[in-house]
This record gives structure tokens, C-alpha cells and sequence, in this order.
């Protein structure tokens, strides 16, 4: 038992080594923090450096050219062009995405058929993306083939939707669920169809969280390499003469298909090439990312909050 | 269902032709929530331009009651309604009825002030938009503004944000935003219970003046209130179920509030308005 | 009698309020400068393209391309009939087209014609020279400009759309009696559209679902022959290796790879993850939780090619090497660590949620009876968010069991795998030897059922990371629920 003491100032002082365990626990905790902002900003300066001499010395030209067996010609061009291709692809299904929550929040009724989709969405989301490569090799490349022309951009942009499309549904669904119910029941009360309650109430105020959940998707179908791999995005192709939407149905690659070629090919060499593509495709993301910050403000701002 | 007058319930403080003015008048209502019976046997008349105020203890489903004549409870997926609402003796809850229709004559204020997160001159407008009007709204937001007393505070701020208003002047413009579209009847859930007793007496104020166009029922946990402002007032308690043990809503009296006040019919309404319990 | 109709009147001497609604672009500046820009946009563009070798293969006349992109989202920002279609989806002002209200639709089209017209089939025609699509572009003008609700035949050119005063004669509300069932309906616009909403998204839903089946059905079905050829061994070729092509289909092989890459990835982010949640969750301030937070999620969103370039590229030669100098150009250590970065975010933010869920009062009991800082995190918090952190560490097994692109770039081993112990070495895992399975334009070929097999290891994965999220699913359900 503790005995009651006396107490003066010195018993309440703070004593040297008195929490050595909590000393020891902060530097452990802070070094892993340490760690991971050394991560960040290892992964950040490797790429950046390794792609040094390519970015001062042919920037412009590596941007513009296709991929090559020639180090000095090579560039990201064709991946460039693929990467926003796949992603248009992408933004043209997110309504379906959005639609499939205003569904799933606003209208289904609570059944155990409701939730078993709610949950089965949720569980889709961390699925691995390369199976969603195999059902874009057996349902697009082949199955399709007539409309996306077997392993084309097409197939491929298709298939990465399906892959976030997990995503946009819970993300716009959580979004939709926090819209405050006083908000509905205010429109409802003024003799509001549903369908005007959402549109007018529910989807501006959830529009911020909507947004990034879309802008979480075009990232991830920016940076994703492994389906496409399956699907059969190739290092380098030549088009001749094929207009626009030949090329649509034609051979691919996609920034993260580049990286991955460059990066497997045995000489170092290509490395520098690798790194280039990466700090583009870094760049993308975080250009996106920054639209949606700005976008974000603004809608709250409109909304008063 | 039928289009006649409904037979008149017992009703001492009606001195003209029985049902003439009865806005409402409800007939064995009972609501359910899933398997709970949260309002049992409810009969009541509600006149036309009076104050009708419910009143009771917490959970004895007087606001059930009030959702139950715009409908709103059908917004909850296992709400249940039995019984019948007459609306000027239309069956309110008839299938042909769109309950869309119904909100739009019969408006609604809430508990808590919920201004849409938009400016103010939208906020009063949106009833009308929605409603399909397509003529000069600058009219009806500013009638609407002044009938809620609001238009001298805000008619140089009328494009800012409606969050921005105090609570006083939020609950205000949800009351102007009700009467934008010129309901025939208002449904007030406790609008005054977030608010402090200055705002609160504004509104009171307000319903009185308002009261000459519209039909009002208020519900309230603020006896002097309901005293205060309402013409005739319906006292509901809860009642544990034996067998289930929920608490389930009934009407214990409804009269004059003059009478309810002063010489209860009903020991348990003596009880709660002198304070014994409640 | 029922009830009367109530004209409630405004007083006469009170002047009508003008109501200042959002400063509307002249569409005269709009016609000249909106084009002028554009040329101006495509001319500079066009000037670098030109400093870059001209245009070259596959990339097309980009410097119109962009310019079209450029212009594109800037008047789609700036121009009223946007500024319409926003307001009016939001519901903040009824966007008027020439005195009468417009839906949204209409106003969507509308802008999507103007920009199409403005900018996209002239660029289809100078890209494609292609005659029809000027013979369609012609056409479509004539259809805009006859279209109802113009102003001017040139007012395709520029913003179309205009937000009017809400002028005219008031109508109001009327009241009117209420004496049957016929009194109390929608008008029928409102219902149909109200319906039609109800069927589109209803529409849009369901094709999620089908979509969602159609990949489950798909895997399994093809895996199905795969298990059905009983070429499928689990333990009587072990030791050999894992090579498709071949014929050869020994999963043990991938099992131990994924179980290297799986076990150092946790080993590596389940310490600093964990460290990042309780200093994130304990110890941080707001102020340095919002600076310090962002910082870490941006982990998440390196894309994994990326990861795996730094795995070859630093983690190989500055981290291992050193140590080991028999590490190779590939090794599954490498991979892993990779894989740890990636897995970092996951774990950090999943448990610092679970810890911040910790009610505050059990933190206040803890202090209350003099404990530590320490003490609190260890003793208090940590216990009451352990079920959260589990489910932290399960996401992260599950995303580090799918993980492709980092494996495959930094781990070798393609075409096939040797059964290797040893992670000094090259391995593969699932995905990765599904991934070199199918790269490249000769992907699957090989003997026999090699394509099948493809699918078999998917649905492996597939099960295996569904069952993770399953557990992991219940675990934070149940603890959002406890808090």
C-alpha cells in the first residue's frame, strides 16, 4: 500500500529518468514517423535523380517520342497518350458508378439482398487489380473483342474502370450518407420529389465527397499497371497510318507499362528512363490531386461551410 | 375511398355546422414502427385558422402523430400507419394521394432550424421552384420574408449564406421558406426548442399574427407555450404495454385549451399541466 | 365550404427588391475572346511542338489536342452556359434560356454541342481530314442555330445560355379546394421524371451488380477447367518450380514466395505503421496531425510501378548490398521491402482510426489516476483499439498479397520460378507469376491449360483476399460499433 505523504513541492516535481519507458517509447514512435518521411522523400529524390539526366537533356524530346529500342530516342509519348485514354475511359463510366450509390443509399430498402451488395461491393475494393485484368482479358479482349478490338485501349480503359468502380460507389455512398437527414426532411417538407430532393439537396452537398472519391479513382487508373499487363499493354508499337479510332482499337502501352519496361530491362542503362517515366506519371497524380483540392474548396465555399 | 364529409367526433367547442371547417379530422389512428406501436387509437378534429397544440411527455408520440398529416413518416421505411386521416375529407392516405402533393399544402417546420445550405433569397424560393412556379419570385420571397417578420433584418444581406442567420432568424426563415408556397395548414414539431427565450417569444408572436391565414398545430414540450399561443390543446401521455413493455402514445384529452388548463377533464392531463409529472 | 382561396398581397408602396444574382459574362466578349484564346492557346503549343521535332508517332497534332483540353475545361468553368448548368443542378437559381426555365439536360447539351462544335470537329477534321465530319459539323450548326430558344444565328459560338433577371408578371400560388383524391396528386411532369430518376439509376445500380457478378462467375468458371485437368499438384512436384509454359504447376513454389513478400512487408510496416498511428493518434497535436498526416498518405498514393522502380533502383543497391553483396539484381527481400512502403499508409491510417475511436474518457480515467503518457497508449488505448489494429494488419497482409507490379519488377523470376527458401534470391508470387504469365503479345501461350491456369491462381487470390477483407469487414464494423 501507498502511504499518504507529506507533500512539498519536490514531490510533485517531474524527476529525471522517472519515465524512462516513456522516453524510450516516444524515440521509438518518432523514428517510425522518422521512417516513413524517410520513405516519401527517399522514393521521391531516387526517382527524381535517377531520371536527372534524361529530364535536362531531352525533357521535351522524351515527352514527345514513342518508346524505342534506341536509349537516345526513346521517350513516353505513347504511354502519355494510353494513360489519358484509359483515364477518359474511366471518368465516362463514373456515372454509372455514382448512380449505382444513389441507388444503393437513396432508394434500395434495407433487405438482406441490399446488404449483401453493400457488402460485396466493399469486399470488391480489395480485391487484388490483377484478377480485375483477367476478367478484362476473358470479358473485353476476348469476349468483346468486336467492340474493343482484342487487347486495345479500349479493353483496357474498360477494364480499369470496372476496377474502380468498387471504389467510386463507396466513396460517393459514404458521401451520400452524410448528408444530414434535417436537410431532406426540410426539402420533403416543401413538397419536394424525391428526385428533386436529391438533385437539388442531397448531391450538392455531397458533392465534395464525391469528388474525391472520383479523383481517388482517376489516380488509381493512372497508376495501375497490372491489369493492363494481363490484358497485354505492350512495351512499344508502331501505328503507321491508323487514324484516331484505329487507334483506339490498336496495340497500347500506358505510363505504368513504361516504367514497368524500362525498369525490367536488364541494363541498367534504362533505369534513367524508368525514373523519367516515373516523376511524369508522380507529376499527373499529383496535378489531379490538386484539382480536386482546389475544386473542393470552392464547392464548400459555395455551400457555405 | 369516399369524397363526403366525415361524421363529426364529439367536438363541444363547435357552435357552426358540424365538419365545415375541420381541416382535419383523424379516426382510429394507430402508427407502428416495425413491431413497436408507437401511437394508439387517436381521434381528433382540427379547425380551420386555429392554434392546435400538442402537448405531453417525452416519447408519447405527439410529433408521430404530426408526421402523420403531410405524410412525412412515409419517408421511414418501417413506419406503418392504420386508421384514417381525413385532409377536408379526402383520405389522406388513399393510394391515388401523392404524398408529394400533400407536403406541398400542408408545409412543415422543424425542431431544429434546417436552412438549406444555400442564400437566403434560394432557401425561400426553393419551395416555389420546385413546385414549377415560373413567375417573379422576388415577390413571393419577399412576402414570405415579411409574414415571417424577417424581411427588415435581411433584405440588404439576401444573396449571403443562410447559415450565417442566429438561430432565432434560421428557424424564421424556415418558417417563411414553409409559407413560400402558401400552404393551407403548418405543422410545427418543437420549433422553438433550440432556441433561447427572446427568439422564442418572436415565434410565438409570429404564430399569433400568421394564424389568421393559416391553419396551425404545434407540437410543444413547453406547456406555457401551449397556453400561450394555441386555441385548443391535445394532451397525450405514453402507456407502458403490458406485454411488450414499449411505451406506446395515446390521446388522453383534447378541448379548449382554456379548459385543459384550468379544469382538466382527465386527472392524468391535471397531473402533467400542474406539474406533477411529465 | 372547405377552405378559401387567400390572396395574400405585397404592399403596393414597398419597391420590388432587385436580388443581385451571379455577374453573368457578356456574350459579346464571349463570341470574340473565347475563340481568340483558343487560337492564341493552340499557336504557343503548337510553337513548342514544333521545337520538339514536330509531330511525331502516335502523340498526333497534340499542341491542338491540348489546346482543346485547355480550352475545353477553362470556358467550361468561365462560361455562363456552365455556370447555368451548375447552378441550376445545384438547385441555387432556375436557369433561364431566353425568359423560359431550361433543364439541366438541355443545358448540358447545349454546352457539349458548343464546345464540340467549337473545338472538337474542327480538330477531328484537321487530325483525321476527314469530309464528313465537316459535312456533320456544318449540319450541326444549322440544328444549333434553329434550335428553339436562340438568340442569334451566331450564338453557337459562345455561350449559348443566359441567366435572366426573374422578370414577368408574378403568378403565385393559389390555394385551391381540396375535394376528392384528385386534388392531392403530383402533376404528371414532375412524377414521370421523379420515376424516370428512380429507373435510370436503378438501371445504373444493377449494372454495377452484373458487372461485380461477371467477374466472380468469370474467374471461376475458367478455373474450373483449370482444377478440372488435374494438372493442379500441390506437393508431388515440389522442389521443382513453378513454369506454366511448361506445364509444370507447382503452387508451392508461389505460396512461398507470396508468404516472403507477405512477411516482410508486415515486418517492415506493421512497427512503423503502428509507430505512425500512435503518434498520430497520441502525441500529435492538431497542428502537427494536419501537417504530419497528409505526408504520410501520400505513401498511398505512389503508384506501385513506382515502388517497384525504388526497390531495384535504391533499396537493392543502397540498402542491401551493402549488407549482403550477394543480393543479386532481383530478390524477393527487395520486393518485400517495396511492398512494406506500400503497406505503411494502410496500417498507420486503419489504426490510428481505431485508436481515435478510443473514447476520450477512458484516457481521462487513465491520466485521472496518474498515468503516463505511455501508460495510457500501451495500457488503455492500445488494448481498446487492438480489434481495430488486427483488422489494420489483415487489410495489410491482403494488400500485400495483391500486390503485382512491385513483385514483378523487383523480385525476376519471369516466365517461371525455381522453389526457392530463400529471399536473398528471385521468386515469384501469385500475382506476379500471373503477371509474367500474361505480359506481353504472346501472353498464355504454352501448353495446354496454361491460359487456365491463369485463372486458377486468380480465383486463389481472389478467395484468399475476399476471406482477409471478410474478417477484416467484421472486425471494424464491430468496433465502430462498440465506440
Amino acid at each position: 500500500m501507498h502511504e499518504r505523504q507529506t507533500v512539498s513541492l519536490d514531490t510533485l516535481r517531474a524527476r529525471r529518468g522517472d519515465d524512462a519507458a516513456g522516453h524510450v517509447f516516444f524515440v521509438l514512435i518518432t523514428s517510425a514517423v522518422g521512417l516513413a518521411f524517410f520513405m516519401v522523400g527517399a522514393v521521391g529524390v531516387d526517382v527524381v535523380v535517377e531520371a536527372w539526366d534524361i529530364l535536362t537533356e531531352r525533357l521535351w524530346d522524351f515527352l514527345g517520342s514513342p518508346s524505342s529500342a534506341d536509349e537516345a530516342k526513346s521517350g513516353v509519348s505513347q504511354g502519355i497518350r494510353g494513360s489519358i485514354l484509359i483515364a477518359a475511359i474511366v471518368i465516362l463510366t463514373f456515372p454509372v458508378g455514382i448512380g449505382a450509390a444513389v441507388y444503393l443509399e437513396e432508394y434500395a430498402d434495407d433487405t438482406w439482398l441490399s446488404r449483401l451488395i453493400q457488402v460485396t461491393v466493399r469486399n470488391l475494393a480489395g480485391v487484388p487489380s490483377i484478377v480485375y485484368g483477367l476478367l478484362g482479358l476473358a470479358v473485353f479482349v476476348k469476349g468483346l473483342d468486336g467492340l474493343t478490338g482484342g487487347r486495345s485501349v479500349i479493353a483496357a480503359g474498360l477494364a480499369v474502370a470496372v476496377l474502380v468502380l468498387p471504389v467510386i460507389i463507396i466513396t460517393a455512398g459514404e458521401a451520400l450518407r452524410a448528408v444530414p437527414t434535417p436537410l431532406r426532411e426540410g426539402a420533403y417538407g416543401l413538397g419536394a420529389t424525391q428526385w428533386e430532393v436529391i438533385r437539388t439537396q442531397v448531391l450538392p452537398a455531397a458533392l465534395p465527397g464525391i469528388l474525391t472519391g472520383t479523383v481517388l479513382g482517376i489516380a488509381r487508373a493512372l497508376g495501375e499497371a497490372a491489369p493492363l499487363l494481363v490484358i497485354g499493354a505492350v512495351g512499344f508499337y508502331t501505328t503507321g497510318n491508323q487514324d484516331f479510332f484505329e487507334q483506339l482499337r490498336g496495340a497500347f502501352t500506358a505510363l505504368p507499362m513504361n516504367i514497368a519496361n524500362y525498369a525490367r530491362l536488364p541494363a541498367e542503362t534504362w533505369r534513367g528512363h524508368a525514373a523519367a517515366a516515373s516523376v511524369v506519371l508522380l507529376i499527373l497524380v499529383f496535378l489531379i490531386n490538386l484539382v480536386a483540392i482546389v475544386v473542393r474548396a470552392r464547392i464548400s465555399k459555395r455551400l457555405g461551410r | 375511398m369516399t369524397m363526403t364529409q366525415p361524421a363529426m367526433t364529439t367536438d363541444p367547442a363547435t357552435d357552426a355546422v358540424p365538419g365545415a371547417n375541420d381541416v382535419f379530422t383523424v379516426d382510429g389512428l394507430n402508427v407502428f414502427y416495425g413491431d413497436h406501436h408507437a401511437v394508439s387509437e387517436v381521434d381528433l378534429t382540427i379547425k380551420e385558422r386555429e392554434i392546435t397544440a400538442f402537448i405531453g411527455p417525452s416519447g408519447c408520440g405527439k410529433s408521430t402523430v404530426l408526421r402523420c398529416f403531410n405524410r412525412m413518416n412515409d419517408l421511414i421505411d418501417i413506419a406503418r400507419v392504420e386508421g384514417t386521416v381525413r385532409y377536408h375529407g379526402v383520405d389522406l392516405y388513399d393510394e391515388a394521394v401523392d404524398p408529394v402533393a400533400v407536403r406541398r399544402r400542408i408545409g412543415m417546420v422543424f425542431q431544429k432550424p434546417n436552412p438549406f445550405p444555400k442564400s437566403i433569397y434560394d432557401n425561400v424560393a426553393y419551395g416555389p421552384r420546385v413546385g414549377g412556379h415560373k413567375g417573379n419570385l422576388d415577390e413571393i420571397v419577399e412576402r414570405s420574408l415579411r409574414d415571417a417578420g424577417l424581411w427588415d433584418e435581411v433584405k440588404d444581406r439576401l444573396g449571403e449564406s443562410a447559415l450565417g442567420m442566429s438561430g432565432g432568424q434560421q428557424q424564421r426563415l424556415c418558417i417563411a421558406r414553409a409559407i413560400a408556397v402558401n400552404p393551407d395548414v403548418l405543422l410545427m414539431d418543437e420549433p422553438c426548442s433550440a432556441l433561447d427565450p427572446i427568439a422564442t417569444g418572436v415565434i410565438e408572436e409570429l404564430m399569433k399574427e400568421i394564424k389568421s391565414e393559416y391553419t396551425i398545430i404545434i407540437v410543444t414540450h413547453n406547456m406555457q407555450q401551449a397556453a400561450r399561443v394555441s386555441d385548443r390543446t391535445a394532451f397525450f401521455t405514453a402507456e407502458i404495454d403490458e406485454h411488450s413493455g414499449q411505451r406506446r402514445g395515446k390521446l388522453v384529452e383534447f378541448d379548449d385549451t382554456g379548459s385543459i388548463f384550468s379544469n382538466p377533464g382527465d386527472e392524468r392531463t391535471e397531473a402533467y399541466v400542474t406539474g406533477r409529472f411529465g | 365550404m372547405g377552405v378559401n382561396t387567400i390572396a395574400v398581397s405585397v404592399d403596393p408602396s414597398v419597391p420590388t427588391p432587385t436580388v443581385s444574382l451571379p455577374s453573368v459574362s457578356s456574350r459579346a466578349v464571349g463570341a470574340v475572346l473565347e475563340p481568340a484564346l483558343f487560337l492564341v492557346v493552340a499557336a504557343a503549343i503548337a510553337v513548342v511542338e514544333h521545337y520538339v521535332q514536330g509531330p511525331i508517332d502516335g502523340f498526333g497534332p497534340s499542341a491542338f489536342w491540348l489546346a482543346f483540353w485547355v480550352m475545353a475545361t477553362w470556358s467550361a468553368w468561365h462560361w455562363p452556359a456552365a455556370q447555368t448548368l451548375a447552378s441550376s443542378f445545384t438547385g441555387n437559381h432556375i436557369a433561364m434560356l431566353d425568359g423560359r426555365p431550361a433543364a439541366p439536360v438541355t443545358l448540358a447539351a447545349r454546352e457539349l454541342s458548343r464546345v464540340g462544335i467549337l473545338y472538337g470537329l474542327p480538330l477531328l477534321a484537321i487530325e483525321q481530314n476527314i469530309a464528313p465530319v465537316l459535312a456533320l459539323m456544318a449540319l450541326s450548326g444549322l440544328v444549333i442555330a434553329k434550335a428553339p430558344g436562340r438568340r442569334a444565328p451566331w450564338d453557337f459560338l459562345a455561350g449559348t445560355v443566359v441567366i435572366d433577371d426573374f422578370g414577368g408578371p408574378a403568378t403565385g400560388f393559389e390555394r385551391t379546394e381540396v375535394h376528392s383524391v384528385a386534388d392531392l396528386q403530383l402533376d404528371e411532369s414532375r412524377n414521370r421524371k421523379n420515376r424516370r430518376a428512380r429507373a435510370t439509376v436503378l438501371a445504373l445500380g444493377t449494372t454495377s451488380i452484373l458487372v461485380s457478378a461477371l467477374i466472380v462467375w468469370n474467374i471461376f468458371s475458367e478455373a474450373w477447367e483449370f482444377f478440372a485437368a488435374d494438372a493442379f499438384t500441390w506437393s508431388s512436384l515440389q522442389g521443382i518450380g513453378w513454369f506454366p509454359r511448361r506445364g509444370i504447376f507447382d503452387v508451392w513454389t508461389l505460396f512461398i514466395g507470396t508468404l516472403w513478400i507477405t512477411g516482410i512487408a508486415i515486418a517492415l510496416a506493421g512497427p512503423v505503421g503502428l509507430g505512425v498511428a500512435f503518434y498520430l493518434s497520441e502525441y500529435a497535436n492538431p497542428r502537427v496531425r494536419r501537417t504530419v498526416k497528409p505526408i504520410i498518405e501520400t505513401l498511398a498514393s505512389i503508384p506501385s510501378v513506382v515502388l517497384g522502380l525504388f526497390a531495384i533502383s535504391f533499396i537493392t543497391p543502397q540498402v542491401l548490398q551493402p549488407i549482403d553483396e550477394s543480393i543479386g539484381f532481383a530478390s524477393l527481400l527487395a520486393a518485400g521491402l517495396g511492398v512494406g512502403i506500400l503497406t505503411v499508409p494502410i496500417i498507420a491510417s486503419i489504426s490510428e482510426d481505431a485508436m481515435r475511436a478510443v473514447p476520450m474518457e477512458l484516457r481521462e480515467a487513465s491520466y485521472g489516476l496518474g498515468g503516463r503518457r505511455v501508460t495510457t497508449s500501451l495500457r488503455v488505448v492500445f488494448p481498446a483499439a487492438l480489434s481495430g489494429i488486427s483488422a489494420a494488419f489483415i487489410v495489410g497482409i491482403s494488400r500485400a498479397i495483391g500486390e503485382t507490379m512491385v513483385v514483378y519488377i523487383a523480385a525476376g523470376g519471369s516466365g517461371g520460378a525455381v522453389l526457392e527458401y530463400d529471399a536473398r534470391n528471385e521468386g515469384q508470387t501469385f500475382t506476379a507469376a500471373m503477371a509474367s504469365l500474361g505480359a506481353g503479345t504472346d501472353s498464355v501461350a504454352g501448353v495446354g491449360i496454361a491460359f487456365q491456369s491463369l485463372y486458377a491462381l486468380g480465383a486463389l487470390l481472389f478467395v484468399i483476399t475476399l476471406l482477409l477483407n471478410v474478417v477484416s469487414d467484421a472486425i471494424v464494423r464491430r468496433f465502430r460499433q462498440v465506440y
